[in-house]
């Protein structure tokens, strides 16, 4: 489990897990689209936040990731999750 | 009239890559998808542009569409009470058979309360999203099927997956989960795409260590496991510990519709809020009265179980004699992942060129993105049948 949760460390998580699943050369940026610029399909994108969730012993609720668009849109919904647990 | 069909924006524009999939797919021999049977011979056999094929891949598991008991059951009840309700449970879409038939569920599961669906789909659906509310947790297999996830769309429930088959995940999310609330959790008995079972004793144990309630869809498994076909935790001896079971009467039941059976009476009160359940006509009396004399049949006939097995294990070896490596250990779903889709593809293809017809399932309708070539087994198949399947396999290219 990961002790961090500040935005750099929880962007580089994301970032390492996101490349490793990514379809496209498209560099990962916050303001990269998930589905649109690194063609992650809504299937995959569960499987990458379950490996998040329990990195940072979070769980994030199936109903947020309809709002989850750039990859910032994750970094924040991981960084809320993990700080007020 | 109007001068012209100009639009804002083109509302198909959205499907234009999934339609591109498709035209690749047809671009290698027939649609897979939506296939036209041009006549249904018997619970294996179909003809397809006037050519005889076998079927094994229709979740026919106990062959009952055409027993005798059941089509007399079914054409005596469009005799004598015509051919629909014409309205919903809580008008005048509620007939005798209807009640009967969920004395019948509640007698055939040792239930307090059963409550029947239009279809195997709105029962999940109605039952899943009026049991949660606001405040409560839906916790879900990764895999579920679709109507579990639609059912948790429509409910106020915040909705967790866990690890698919994982007590131990299940049991890390259920900690993290604050006191408040309802928790209900989802799981499936035997799973569609791989054929794989659940640990039902297991998540059983779970569930009550941390106060949640366990739902069991069973729609694939009851008829073929357990004692008379009471489904998977009938087999496991955890039946009287579910708290919700649901299930479908369009596989083994022969029919078309959907229940949920409880051993907590509070289930009937979805009769009076559960939207899936009051906004849809009910079940027809055919559909109804097919159900219960096929459930009739699990009851009091042969038993068909044994037999469905019994083909599954042929099935299984055989398939792996010939190479190929099934998902899941032998059951009523067999399922053959393929390197790619396009392989998929051209054997699904191959297969009904030599009469066999086999499921093909892509992503994301697959776990993991596995592309598969699926079959269901059926009590109904011969031996011979078995042997003609595996055949085929063996001479793919």
């Amino acid at each position: 489990m990961h002790s961090g949760t500040d935005q750099k460390t929880i962007f580089e998580d994301v970032a390492r897990v996101l490349s490793a699943r990514s379809h496209t050369q498209a560099a990962i940026r916050p303001d990269t689209r998930i589905g649109a610029d690194l063609e992650i399909d809504s299937v995959e994108i569960f499987d990458i936040v379950m490996e998040l969730e329990d990195l940072y012993n979070i769980s994030l609720p199936v109903e947020a990731a309809s709002d989850i668009d750039t990859v910032q849109d994750l970094v924040a919904k991981i960084g809320q999750l993990a700080n007020v647990r | 009239m109007f001068d012209s069909d100009a639009k804002k924006s083109d509302i198909f524009e959205k499907f234009e890559k999934i339609g591109q999939r498709a035209e690749a797919v047809l671009s290698l021999g027939k649609l897979p998808f939506g296939m036209t049977f041009d006549e249904i011979l018997s619970p294996t056999r179909a003809l397809v542009n006037g050519r005889e094929i076998i079927l094994a891949g229709t979740n026919n598991y106990l062959g009952l569409t055409f027993s005798e008991a059941v089509k007399s059951a079914a054409i005596d009840a469009i005799a004598r009470q015509g051919t629909a309700t014409t309205g919903s449970r809580l008008a005048n879409g509620t007939f005798r058979e209807h009640i009967d038939l969920e004395e019948d569920l509640k007698t055939f599961f040792g239930a307090k309360s059963a409550v029947v669906f239009t279809t195997g789909y709105q029962a999940n659906l109605a039952a899943i999203s009026t049991l949660a509310g606001r405040g409560d947790h839906l916790l879900i297999d990764a895999d579920s099927h679709a109507c579990i996830y639609d059912g948790c769309r429509l409910s106020d429930a915040e909705t967790i997956r866990f690890r698919h088959n994982s007590p131990e995940d299940l049991a890390k999310r259920l900690a993290r989960l604050p006191d408040e609330g309802a928790r209900l959790v989802v799981v499936e008995g035997l799973y569609s795409m791989l054929g794989d079972v659940a640990p039902l004793d297991e998540f059983v144990a779970v569930a009550h260590e941390h106060g949640a309630y366990l739902y069991v869809d069973e729609a694939h498994s009851v008829g073929c496991y357990g004692e008379r076909g009471r489904g998977l935790a009938d087999a496991l001896g955890v039946l009287d510990k579910i708290d919700f079971l649901s299930g479908t009467f369009s596989k083994s039941f022969a029919s078309i519709g959907g229940f949920c059976v409880s051993r907590h009476s509070g289930l009937d009160l979805m009769r009076l809020v559960s939207r899936p359940y009051l906004f849809t006509a009910s079940g027809s009396p055919s559909n109804v009265a097919a159900a219960r004399a096929a459930m009739g049949e699990m009851m009091n006939g042969p038993d068909l179980s044994r037999e469905l097995m019994a083909r599954a294990h042929q099935l299984h070896a055989g398939l792996a004699e010939a190479g190929f490596a099934p998902a899941s250990p032998p059951g009523p779903i067999i399922a053959l992942p393929r390197p790619d889709e396009l392989t998929a593809v051209r054997e699904w293809n191959q297969l009904l060129a030599a009469g066999i017809y086999v499921n093909l399932a892509v992503p994301p309708a697959t776990p993991h993105a596995k592309s598969l070539l699926r079959l269901s087994v059926s009590a109904a198949h011969s031996a011979q049948e078995i042997d003609a399947i595996v055949s085929a396999f063996r001479d793919l290219t």
